[in-house]
């Protein structure tokens, strides 16, 4: 490109060359929208309007429906059938529900990562004492550790009441990661899921200061 | 007075909406009601054919125009005032009919779809509104909204896209489908 | 067969359903009665940035992921322009949100690291909720020695489900929390990204 006729000082050399690289791959993904197809057309017709309803529905209501469209989306990577993929999806949704019946408004994070705990296998009403909410805390690291314990063979009664138990006595963020931590290796180990929670969980603090587990108070 | 078609009364061109969007904000409040009183009725008739019943209409329709009055400084003069308002209508319809007492039957009818439950077909005399009120009404809710924003409303796809943030070839499956089951609808009746 | 939409009944009933419905002034008169009691709508100056750009959606192309997957993350004005996507629904006008909004690229930039071990590979990416599962657009990168595989992705603040797709297979990541099992025999990954200095 021959700029020769311009006074002024050529555009190049005003930036450094990898950030205008970047600005033109970038500018070059502005018609990208056209470009990529919406890989749900890979559905078949029925399936694909079957998703969109459910899709549809969950906005309607106020529910993250992207975690709806992550669902099929997902599936249409892993190349499941259509049928497979709306029932992923309805059962997604009808979780979502629960989940939102079951502790009213929420962040759209922690809905999800309470449908998982739902999905995982936790019954609604091992869920109904979060539905308490306290100012300032957040409880999306408490539902992912509550759910990965159930999925890695922790029985779910004993790690909804483990769980449950550690946030009423005032657990934070780091209390539940530590826990899954030190969980996860003894199961590595090779011991029972249910018997490294236990163990693990005689050990953990409530309230980050305290150094042992008070019961929880009035309820 | 400029009529469409259908015989509503429209704006002789945006700028009839645009200058009373911006009389509103200047502090003429009794300039809203021209556009209430330009809107009103269009709207209602989508709210009633969409809800089925008057008094969940008049919820919609209420809370529309209130929400409306209070989102006027973000209308953008770019965009029609009839498309902005009825994003707004649709959206209202939708959380009434999510609200309703019988909203799991609601469900229960979106899952029936899925499973391809036979449905009751009344009989037409040809000139009723509420027997097709009652025929609307069997169409599941998201296929309703399409077809009357398509043959009610008479909305280009583009437009209805851009309303209700649903893709066009979306949107055309569901219109097919709402037509798809009124003819089906007809088909049962001619045989009984 | 007639295509259904020119049907003959469901013409009749297009019509009728476009005749107007009874209203009465009573109803417009209890709007204006409720838009009188409320405080004027405040006139505000659109920021500068709203007349510049339109909202729309974008996606990286294959070469903006390996951009930024090379370290270039956070690209200030230009990366500022991604956070739109028309898919928001809206129960107000057009900027209000009453739903979480569906993002398909980052709010904020918190760049966060995807480290696999796969000495044997030929090839590994990670799919998620943030690339649409798409095994084609976040390639990982194999560090010289060790077979040790990463990527860095600028993920926004909340919960994130992934897997490792390593020679066409999929993993889970055996340094964090399992998902359960979405009905497709497989148990993805999460990560979660703390709400940090986003915008």
């Amino acid at each position: 490109m021959n700029n020769s006729s311009r006074p002024s000082i050529p555009y190049r050399r005003r930036f450094p060359v990898a950030l205008v690289a970047a600005a033109l791959a970038l500018l070059g993904a502005l018609p990208a929208a056209a470009q990529d197809p919406d890989p749900l057309s890979r559905l078949d017709p029925n399936s694909k309007f079957a998703v969109e309803l459910l899709i549809d529905s969950a906005t309607t209501l106020g529910l993250p429906a992207d975690y709806l469209r992550s669902t099929a989306l997902q599936g249409v990577a892993l190349k499941a059938d259509g049928k497979r993929i709306v029932d992923a999806v309805h059962k997604k949704f009808t979780l979502l529900k629960t989940a939102y019946a079951t502790l009213g408004p929420v962040g759209g994070e922690e809905l999800k990562a309470a449908a998982s705990v739902l999905y995982a296998g936790a019954k609604p009403a091992q869920l109904a004492p979060f539905k308490t909410r306290q100012k300032d805390r957040y409880d999306l690291d408490a539902f992912v550790v509550w759910a990965d314990l159930i999925t890695r063979g922790v029985p779910s009664e004993e790690a909804s009441s483990a769980i449950t138990k550690l946030w009423q006595d005032g657990a934070n963020d780091a209390t539940f990661n530590g826990l899954w931590n030190s969980v996860q290796s003894d199961i590595l180990k090779g011991l029972n899921p249910g018997a490294a929670l236990q163990s693990r969980i005689r050990e953990t603090p409530g309230r980050p200061t305290s150094t042992k587990v008070t019961p929880p108070d009035g309820h | 007075m400029t009529l469409d078609r259908q015989g509503w009364v429209i704006a002789k061109d945006m700028s009839d909406d645009a200058a009373d969007v911006q009389r509103v904000l200047a502090g003429d409040v009794d300039a809203y009601a021209a556009l209430v009183d330009r809107y009103y009725d269009r709207c209602a008739r989508f709210a009633v054919r969409m809800l089925g019943n008057r008094d969940d209409a008049e919820d919609a329709l209420q809370t529309t125009f209130l929400r409306a009055y209070r989102a006027l400084n973000r209308y953008q003069e770019r965009d029609r005032f009839s498309a902005w308002l009825y994003r707004i209508l649709v959206n209202q319809c939708r959380s009434v009919a999510a609200r309703r007492s019988h909203r799991e039957r609601i469900f229960v009818r979106e899952e029936a779809l899925l499973l391809n439950a036979p449905d009751r077909t009344p009989n037409w005399s040809g000139d009723d509104e509420e027997f097709v009120q009652r025929v609307l009404s069997e169409l599941d809710p998201l296929l309703r909204e399409a077809f009357l924003l398509k043959h009610i409303e008479e909305m280009s796809y583009e437009e209805m896209s851009a309303l209700t943030g649903v893709g066009v070839s979306a949107l055309k499956m569901r219109v097919k489908r709402a037509c798809d089951r009124l003819r089906d609808r007809w088909e049962r009746i001619k045989n009984d | 067969m007639i295509d259904s939409e020119q049907h003959p009944y469901v013409e009749s009933i297009v019509r009728e359903a476009r005749r107007p419905v009874q209203t009465d002034q009573a109803a417009r008169d209890r709007i204006m009665a409720a838009v009188r009691a409320e405080p004027l709508p405040e006139r505000h100056a659109p920021h500068i940035w709203a007349r510049a750009f339109q909202p729309r959606s974008f996606r990286l192309s294959p070469a903006g992921s390996a951009l930024i997957a090379a370290g270039l993350v956070g690209i200030g004005v230009i990366a500022g322009t991604f956070a739109h996507n028309r898919d928001v629904r809206s129960q107000d006008g057009p900027s209000q949100m009453a739903v979480v909004p569906q993002s398909q690229l980052p709010v904020s930039d918190s760049a966060v690291k995807f480290v696999f071990v796969a000495p044997q590979a030929g090839r590994v990416s990670v799919v998620g909720d943030f690339n649409g599962w798409d095994s084609t657009k976040t390639p990982m990168v194999r560090a010289p020695h060790g077979g040790v595989w990463s990527v860095e992705l600028p993920l926004s603040a909340g919960r994130h489900l992934y897997s490792f797709v390593v020679d066409g297979s999929w993993s889970a990541d055996p340094s964090a929390p399992l998902a359960p099992d979405e009905g497709f025999g497989h148990a993805n990954s999460v990560k979660v990204v703390s709400e940090g200095s986003a915008l």
